[in-house]
């Protein structure tokens, strides 16, 4: 509301007679401008002395001060977030997990690389039962998890193939599958013991390792008993071809011919066990999957330009999206910190006013 | 104590200091009605303006209504801390000048008059004869409007001019 133009022209008056013009207010002006009162000289040096120091003694503003400290501060956060993604790369990540208790005569041992890998001899439990002369025979089972972009898990399954045929392998299973989201892959593969670790090596160099395991079964226990038992049938077929020879009777005939039959089929299924047997200590199982979540890079022996690059922008996206949890949270907080400000300045303001009320 | 980092920071506010120093005080000491405390506030107040100078807003008004801004607001608080503590102590009138003073009974009077306003409206007259601030600035010294200023201001002094009439 715009005050009297009276008033505003008694308060020009009033100017007037402050700036020492002519006006109905001068006595006043004059009357109340005596009783100012004047600072004593000794206060009057004391002031100026304050002025002074701040003339000769300039303080660097705090954030000076601090913002070495925080230089420092930042390059050890970056540093370990650095240290912390070059630490992913596939060797630091093999976790050793063991496999599944061995079976019967045999164990299991985790295995933390494949070039670090034991001799499958020096992981086993010896059997009792087996005569000292007897070679061993050693399952060995692999299980392997790759994990890849999306987009680059079928080149990963081709080089699974390949690797594995180029170890004279074969691929005893394998399945796909693909979405708009994920693709993964898992393959049964059969690999010559011997050749096993050279070929877990190849196979671990074509993505992102995720996990490796390893573990040994001693079948030698029942490859010896499956020996024993076909010696056996075969020394009785031999008896029984003897006594067939020697038998006069149609009767004695007809019961050793069918023995003989018996014989035979027994001796057929514990050839094919002992095949079975055989293939499993000369061609080790390995399972491999292949995830695609996007985040992992393939070709992951070393950390290369490349695979630093995609840390660098991984660093950059996590704390993006840091600051904008930060944001997201201090939002709220800040309207609420602005609001009790505001409420706290108003208090004070009104409570200094109200000494004025006294 | 926190001084301001430029050098030039130092020298303007050694420059607002020149200026405005005296008529701190002498607002400062006729709200305060008291030396003493109006020494203490009044340092109070240029060291709070100079800690807070990055702070200054040369859009939001003057340096002159700011710094006063300040030692009211240091002034207010002195009057807050002595209603709780005691009660208020004003400086006794100089008998000895007063008795060789021509003028005394008519200064007796203006102080008298002075003493009888308001502690609200005699803010205002230190504000406008003491410490000679404009209308606009004494708006934004007390956070309201210019034409609330103008009324109340008005108001103040026509109390003041009717009670020297009075007595």
């Amino acid at each position: 509301m715009r005050p009297d133009p009276a008033i505003l022209a008694d308060l020009d008056e009033l100017d007037r007679a402050l700036a020492g013009e002519p006006s109905p207010w001068n006595d006043l002006v004059t009357e109340v401008r005596a009783e100012r009162q004047r600072m004593d000289p000794a206060f009057a040096a004391r002031l100026e002395a304050m002025v002074d120091e701040a003339r000769v003694a300039p303080r660097r503003p705090r954030w000076l001060v601090w913002s070495p400290a925080a230089g420092v501060a930042a390059a050890v956060i970056v540093a370990v977030v650095l240290v912390q993604q070059g630490g992913q790369t596939p060797q630091l990540q093999k976790p050793p997990t063991s496999t599944p208790a061995a079976a019967q005569g045999g164990s299991a041992k985790s295995v933390p690389a494949p070039t670090d890998q034991a001799a499958p001899e020096r992981s086993l439990a010896t059997p009792g039962a087996v005569a000292p002369a007897q070679a061993r025979k050693i399952e060995r089972t692999t299980s392997l998890a790759l994990s890849t972009a999306r987009g680059d898990v079928q080149d990963v399954a081709d080089n699974v193939v390949t690797t594995t045929q180029r170890f004279g392998g074969i691929v005893d299973s394998s399945q796909m599958s693909t979405s708009d989201t994920e693709a993964s892959a898992t393959f049964a593969l059969r690999i010559p013991t011997a050749r096993l670790d050279e070929a877990v090596a190849a196979l671990s160099k074509l993505a992102h390792v995720s996990s490796l395991s390893q573990g040994s079964t001693d079948i030698t226990g029942s490859f010896v008993s499956v020996e024993a038992r076909l010696r056996d049938a075969r020394a009785e077929r031999r008896a029984l071809l003897k006594a067939l020879a020697k038998a006069t009777t149609t009767t004695e005939i007809d019961a050793i011919k069918l023995r003989l039959r018996d014989n035979r089929s027994q001796i057929a299924l514990l050839k094919g066990e002992l095949n079975a047997l055989r293939r499993r200590a000369n061609l080790a199982r390995v399972d491999v999957t292949i995830a695609g979540n996007g985040h992992a890079s393939s070709g992951g022996g070393t950390w290369t330009p490349g695979d630093a690059a995609r840390d660098a922008l991984r660093v950059l996206e996590v704390a993006a999206g840091v600051i904008l949890i930060g944001l997201a949270a201090s939002v709220p907080l800040a309207i609420v910190l602005a609001g009790a400000g505001l409420g706290a300045r108003t208090t004070r303001r009104r409570r200094r006013e109200a000494a004025l009320r006294v | 104590m926190a001084l301001p980092a430029t050098p030039d920071a130092v020298s303007s506010f050694e420059a607002l200091y020149r200026s405005c120093g005296a008529d701190v005080y002498a607002y400062v000491a006729s709200l305060l009605r008291d030396r003493a405390a109006a020494e203490d506030v009044t340092a109070q107040a240029f060291e709070r303006a100079l800690r807070k100078r990055r702070s200054f807003d040369r859009a939001r008004g003057s340096e002159r209504a700011w710094l006063f801004g300040i030692a009211r607001n240091a002034a207010l608080d002195e009057l807050r801390r002595r209603s709780r503590t005691a009660s208020l102590l004003t400086d006794p009138p100089d008998e000895a000048v007063a008795a060789d003073d021509p003028d005394a009974d008519r200064r007796a009077t203006v102080r008298a008059a002075l003493a009888s306003l308001e502690p609200r409206d005699r803010d205002l007259v230190a504000l406008k004869f003491h410490a000679g601030l404009s209308n606009a600035e004494i708006a934004k010294v007390l956070g309201v409007s210019e034409s609330a200023t103008a009324m109340r201001l008005h108001r103040a002094v026509t109390k003041l001019r009717e009670a020297c009439h009075a007595s």
